[in-house]
């Protein structure tokens, strides 16, 4: 059974619709790759999943239940997480606490509890510095960071939204394995957003293409990148 | 080392603290208790401050404290220490009810509401003429403890302790971790499973029931409440001015600052009568233009800077 069903999802900001009518299905184990040019609905598609919007119209379904009202730290516990395309690591906090905060209130741990748990992700992620403050961290360890904060929610549902950016190719290759082991290990369901194609390319088995808050193609990337109404999308014009 | 001379320091200041009545006069201990009472008020305002809630209402808490304990041994008779108690609690559900609606807003529409509302219930107890006295306030027929200044001096102090044990246990136990995230980002708090309103709210109401309950034992102490005294903006910006000075976000910070400038505006107070506030504003802009850490905040990184450097 699906994890994660969309239905004719909508949201409106005033006059814009950021997100039109998607459908959408996510299984566990699954990496699915979102693409789409600049203001094509990505980011607002993970936030009504998530819960920091309430969508216009349409609905969520997590586990066969709807969760469309449901507000985002509710959803966190179901286990719903997400990073953000804007990184904000937590500041005044070292790399270990942030990621402590998921288990103790995503996953309702106690401190010493959450502690050890933290300790054991960052280890799996072999993110190093972990006492460090967050602004003493590589961007490549910010990002791990950002990754181990997220499974500290204990999630079923993954979604990166372009952690790869900013990060040289040698980096880019190690963040795309440890993504790749931690859908196995945990068997998650993980939604993708990136704008760097070779990624979308070896992660990802299937992609949808976002274009104007609509689902305009999807399929393997392969097949998609050469459909000539997502070429037209990304590069405007007739194609 | 440092942990033993930490835990020296505490005990001797405490020591001091505790004897410090006897061993001075009835000046000085009267100072040491305003001092004290606004120790307590820095501390509870930057409890909420780490929330990254700006607070203007202190005084509001404070006054309706003062009003509760006060109201309540004159109509109802009850003990003064239950009064005390009952200056909290009245200002803890008003925090409550309050915080549902206004704990939505963030920033400075926050700190105006804040403001506003304290100004809202010196204004209701200046008009409520036959239930609280109208502008010239109740007096109390007796005095705590029938005026004993020793005691009311160890009951701000043990209420000083008290805020200052709370305050230490929010920053070492979960709550901390909600409060920072809060501060830092409520978006991603909030997809990290911290139900923030919850966390504001009771924040909110804990501040509120400390501010509440100091109002009582001032009202207490001195016998009388009168909207202008009782709801005195000093009571929110002397507070305010003295977790800035001292640090802000940790407990020591607002009591250090709460000490300085309590003694130094004491002594001011004595050679230039009306001009004190003047230094004291001076010294809020200095602070905050160079040391935005406060004493504490300065204090750490130099300390960080010899440890480098050995």
């Amino acid at each position: 059974m699906s994890k994660l069903v969309l239905q004719s999802l909508t949201k409106r900001f005033g006059g814009l619709v950021a997100v039109n009518g998607v459908d959408l299905e996510m299984t566990e184990g699954e990496i699915l790759g979102i693409i789409g040019p600049n203001g094509a609905g990505k980011t607002t598609l993970i936030n009504l999943i998530s819960g920091i919007h309430v969508p216009t119209s349409g609905n969520v379904f997590f586990d066969g239940k709807d969760i469309s009202t449901f507000p985002a730290h509710e959803r966190s516990k179901m286990g719903i997480a997400r990073t953000f395309q804007l990184i904000h690591p937590l500041e005044n906090l070292t790399a270990l606490q942030n990621v402590m905060i998921g288990f103790m209130f995503a996953q309702g741990m106690n401190q010493k509890d959450a502690g050890v748990a933290a300790q054991k992700t960052c280890e799996s992620l072999k993110l190093e510095h972990v006492e460090r403050d967050v602004g003493q961290l590589t961007i490549l360890e910010t990002k791990k960071m950002e990754i181990a904060k997220t499974l500290a929610c204990g999630p079923k549902v993954l979604f990166l939204d372009e952690v790869m950016a900013g990060l040289n190719s040698d980096e880019t290759k190690d963040l795309i394995e440890t993504v790749k082991r931690i859908a196995q290990e945990h068997n998650l369901a993980i939604g993708v957003v990136e704008h760097v194609m070779g990624v979308i390319k070896m992660l990802t088995a299937r992609v949808i293409v976002l274009d104007a808050g609509e689902i305009i193609a999807q399929g393997p990337y392969n097949e998609v990148s050469q459909k000539p109404e997502v070429i037209k999308a990304y590069l405007g014009g007739e194609a | 080392m440092s942990k033993y001379i930490k835990t020296i320091v505490m005990a001797a200041v405490a020591v001091l603290a505790v004897a410090f009545p006897f061993y001075t006069g009835a000046y000085p201990q009267s100072i040491a208790q305003s001092v004290l009472t606004y120790m307590i008020l820095a501390v509870s305002w930057d409890m909420l401050l780490r929330t990254g809630q700006i607070s203007f209402g202190i005084a509001g808490f404070f006054g309706i404290g003062s009003y509760a304990a006060v109201l309540s041994m004159l109509y109802l008779n009850l003990p003064p220490m239950l009064t005390i108690l009952i200056g909290g609690i009245i200002a803890g559900a008003i925090a409550g009810l309050l915080g549902i609606a206004v704990l939505r807003l963030r920033g400075m529409y926050f700190a105006i509401v804040t403001l506003a509302v304290a100004e809202i219930f010196r204004i209701i107890m200046t008009n409520l003429k036959g239930f609280t006295g109208g502008p010239e306030g109740e007096l109390l027929p007796q005095l705590i403890f029938q005026g004993n200044p020793y005691l009311t001096y160890y009951l701000m102090f043990g209420m000083a302790v008290l805020t200052i044990i709370i305050s230490e246990i929010f920053l070492r136990s979960r709550v901390h971790y909600a409060l920072t995230a809060i501060r830092n980002d409520e978006i991603v708090a909030r997809s990290s499973g911290v139900n923030i309103f919850k966390y504001l709210v009771i924040i909110f109401i804990v501040t509120s029931v400390i501010q509440g309950m100091t109002g009582g034992i001032n009202a207490q102490t001195y016998g009388f409440v009168t909207p202008e005294s009782s709801f005195s903006l000093d009571y929110t910006l002397l507070p305010l001015a003295m977790a800035l000075l001292g640090g802000i976000y940790g407990t020591m910070g607002p009591v250090v600052g709460a000490l300085l400038l309590g003694i130094v505006s004491e002594y001011l107070k004595l050679y230039i009568p009306y001009g004190h506030l003047v230094i004291y504003g001076i010294i809020v802009v200095i602070v905050i233009l160079y040391m935005p850490q406060g004493i504490v905040g300065l204090a750490a990184r130099i300390r960080k800077a010899g440890a480098r450097n050995e």
